[in-house]
């Protein structure tokens, strides 16, 4: 067995349907990069809720004491409930990547809340694998769940945002803007240990003008000296719809792309591509910062 | 941030608005009760809490917290609104915002640290016979009819949660009580007798006094007091809020919606309020956890007064006095009466000199004051007692050497140079102060002291091991080793 790279993979998973599909994709990622992989599942002690069946609106003597003592053992009993699933619910997972080929499989339980967590999480870690929806967002009718934004702009790593379903990839796309985060997208998997053996479709689309040309051809060559099987395209037009289109007519199974460039304001007026993206395009993206 | 406000206000909606309606039932009662305390008319109280608690919703560091009119504050302004009238009460209500403004900008929710346990249970002791004793005018020179009500209120009080825990009893007291005085036609006090209720939405207006330098001499004093007394009683709250609902709250923040939320009731003619213990206990206790549980107990306790006004005013004081009762009781820390004996007794004295000066004067920051004195002249006393001075003859009986250890400070000084024996007639005296710590001015003056008294005997002196800290402060401000340095610190 090759040594193992020190930076481990971060899998966050909760208690959703996305769960296995994550392991999958991690298990896969890890087994390719050869690294560590560690399964973060994170307690939300708030959104565990609160109980209050008591309306008498009466307070007795100490009543202030004994409401302390009545709450913290009632978190007692549910924090404790909640770490036995998750334990449990971790176990699997850990075995289901093991089976699916994961080097060196870790899981670790914390308190928190979910992007103060990972960012504290962050050092040492070279790839984040995490659903588009969680369990957060089965009630509602999202298409993306709203902590995998919150988390993308928190973190400043690349992150694996994946669907409901494992396919392994066999060819991937890499959505190329000539901006600075995806030509250095460019170099990352130029020298990643991720990617060999996929054939990779560059495509440029959107407003494509200046020297949009001479960078998609930096990026194919970049990409070819790396070894790649590399198809560069130039497809004016929407961005998001021709990306979209290309993916399902080619067959695409792993996207990259840059991820929310710009500040939130701006994205309050006119709207972030890549949410757009995320929305349209239903393949695991790799989303880079 | 758009996730941290669906969080504050959305992530326990039902539970919020439940608790919010329990809350407000319970904050009529005390804002008319306050608004007696205070002598002013139940409209003043009642304006307040509504206003506090919706302000405070929006702008305070601690969701889930009720703030309204309060007893505490209710016992500063009384011999303001006796001397000068409503109007001056407004504008120090005002003032006390603005103050209150000021000191969360300026962090003074941190100086919270002084305030010690046995301070904080002082307090609300404290806090808890003022309540009572305010309620005993309504039980002097009244009939047997009055006694009567009160007790059963207080049965119905404390024996219906055993029942059921669905409907607030205090709100099935007031409601079987007013009942009966109807029914009975009873001539006893109601709250309709003790001055105007509100009939309308309360109207922004700006409190009818002369803005010269005259009005905020008088009104000063009273804001200072108020804003003391309203941080120190909602950092209290707060604190046992976090405990109880195990979160994190924003102290400065707080502070600053404290003011807010007084400036705010001011100018719609309400008096200055703060946190409520007893009230953030109800709200934790029935569920209540978000902002929306605050903003709903100001909503339904306007709601409910303006339309229920002439039923407001039929509610007989007997039944207020035994909901106050109950509040006094449940704010009061029993436990601390048990722990006087386990205690440290610098602990008990502390706790029951905060529970003296404050029911002596009825002024909570004179007690939190008198406290946190006692608490750190106490602490400084404990300290001071760590201070060992061993010495050992050297085998030539020429010198002799002192070890010192422990903390050398203004509270240990004179033991410090009493530790020496001068009169040794001896050629060279040798002090290691390598294991002491030198505090401050009057430890680097005993040194020196020490140094200066045994330099008349002829004896010899070297001080060793100075750690930093302590050369620090004697190479600032010691005078042994410098010209005349005998006179100026022996004086002759």
């Amino acid at each position: 067995m090759a040594e193992l790279h020190k930076e481990k993979i971060l899998a966050c998973v909760d208690q959703s349907p996305y769960a296995d599909c994550i392991a999958d994709y991690a298990a896969w990622a890890a087994q390719r990069i050869r690294a560590p992989l560690e399964f973060l599942h994170i307690i939300d002690r708030g959104e565990l809720g609160a109980s209050g069946e008591d309306h008498s609106g009466t307070i007795g003597i100490d009543a202030q004491e004994q409401l302390l003592k009545k709450l913290s053992s009632e978190d007692e009993v549910r924090l404790r409930a909640a770490r036995e699933t998750g334990r449990v619910f971790l176990s699997e997972l850990r075995e289901r990547a093991e089976r699916a080929g994961a080097p060196e499989v870790d899981t670790r339980q914390r308190y928190g809340e979910l992007v103060e967590t990972l960012h504290e999480q962050e050092g040492g870690v070279q790839l984040v694998v995490l659903g588009r929806r969680g369990a957060a967002a089965e009630t509602t009718q999202r298409d993306l769940g709203r902590n995998v934004e919150r988390v993308v702009r928190a973190l400043n790593r690349p992150i694996l945002a994946v669907t409901d379903q494992f396919v392994e990839p066999k060819r991937a796309m890499f959505a190329f803007d000539g901006s600075a985060v995806t030509r250095r997208g460019v170099d990352m998997i130029a020298n990643s240990a991720l990617f060999p053996g996929l054939p990779i479709l560059l495509l440029m689309s959107g407003k494509v003008g200046g020297d949009a040309a001479g960078k998609l051809d930096w990026a194919r060559q970049r990409l070819q000296d790396a070894g790649y099987e590399v198809e560069a395209r130039l497809v004016p037009g929407d961005a998001e719809a021709v990306i979209a289109a290309t993916a399902l007519k080619e067959n695409i199974d792993l996207m990259i792309m840059g991820a929310f460039g710009h500040s939130p304001l701006r994205q309050l007026f006119f709207g972030s591509k890549t949410a757009d993206l995320l929305r349209s395009s239903g393949i695991p993206t790799l989303l880079l910062r | 941030m758009l996730a941290q406000l669906q969080k504050d206000w959305l992530s326990n909606a039902r539970n919020d608005l439940l608790a919010g309606l329990v809350v407000a039932l319970a904050l009529i009662p005390e804002a008319i009760a306050f608004s007696i305390i205070a002598g002013v008319d139940p409209k003043v109280g009642l304006y307040a809490s509504f206003c506090i608690a919706v302000v405070i919703a929006v702008a305070g560091g601690r969701p889930g917290m009720i703030s309204a009119a309060t007893g505490a504050m209710a016992l500063v302004m009384v011999t303001l609104v006796k001397e000068h009238g409503l109007q001056y009460l407004l504008a120090a209500t005002i003032l006390t915002g603005v103050l209150q403004i000021i000191a969360g900008y300026v962090s003074l929710g941190s100086l919270m640290r002084f305030v010690s346990r046995s301070v904080v249970t002082g307090f609300v002791n404290a806090l808890a016979i003022l309540i009572f004793m305010a309620q005993l005018p309504e039980l002097m020179g009244v009939t047997w009819h009055v006694y009567a009500m009160t007790a059963a209120g207080l049965a119905i009080i404390y024996g219906l949660p055993y029942l059921t825990r669905a409907v607030p009893s205090p709100l099935v007291t007031i409601v079987l009580l007013t009942i009966v005085a109807i029914w009975l036609d009873l001539d006893i006090r109601r709250v309709g007798d003790m001055g105007e209720l509100p009939d309308s939405l309360p109207v922004f207006l700006l409190p009818n006094v002369p803005l010269n330098l005259e009005t905020l001499g008088i009104i000063f004093p009273y804001a200072l007091t108020l804003m003391t007394v309203g941080l120190l009683e909602s950092l209290m709250t707060a604190t046992i809020v976090d405990d109880l609902t195990e979160t994190k709250s924003d102290k400065n923040r707080e502070c600053v919606g404290q003011g807010i939320a007084n400036i705010a009731s001011g100018f719609i003619g309400g008096m200055a309020g703060c946190a409520m213990i007893g009230q953030s206990v109800i709200n934790v206790k029935s569920g209540g956890r978000g902002r929306l549980s605050t903003l709903a107990a100001g909503i339904f306790l306007l709601i409910m007064v303006v339309f229920l006004d002439a039923w407001v005013g039929q509610i007989p004081m007997a039944a207020l006095v035994a909901v106050m009762i109950m509040v006094s009781i449940g704010t009061f820390n029993w436990s601390s009466i048990r722990d006087l004996r386990d205690h440290p007794r610098s602990s008990s004295v502390v706790m029951l000199a905060t529970v003296a000066v404050t029911v002596a004067t009825h002024d909570l920051a004179r007690g939190v004051l008198t406290g946190v004195l006692l608490s750190g002249f106490f602490f400084a006393h404990k300290v001071g007692q760590i201070l060992y001075v061993r010495s050992q003859a050297d085998p030539d009986g020429r010198s002799r050497s002192y070890v010192v250890s422990g903390q050398v400070f203004f509270a240990s000084a004179d033991r410090f140079i009493a530790a020496f024996d001068y009169r040794e007639v001896i050629e060279r005296v040798r002090i290691d102060v390598s294991r002491a710590h030198f505090w401050d001015i009057t430890a680097v003056s005993a040194l020196d002291k020490v140094v200066l008294k045994f330099r008349r005997e002829g004896t010899e002196v070297e001080v060793i091991g100075l750690n930093e800290a302590s050369a620090t402060m004697v190479d600032r401000f010691a005078v042994h080793d410098k010209d005349g340095g005998e006179d100026l610190l022996l004086g002759h």
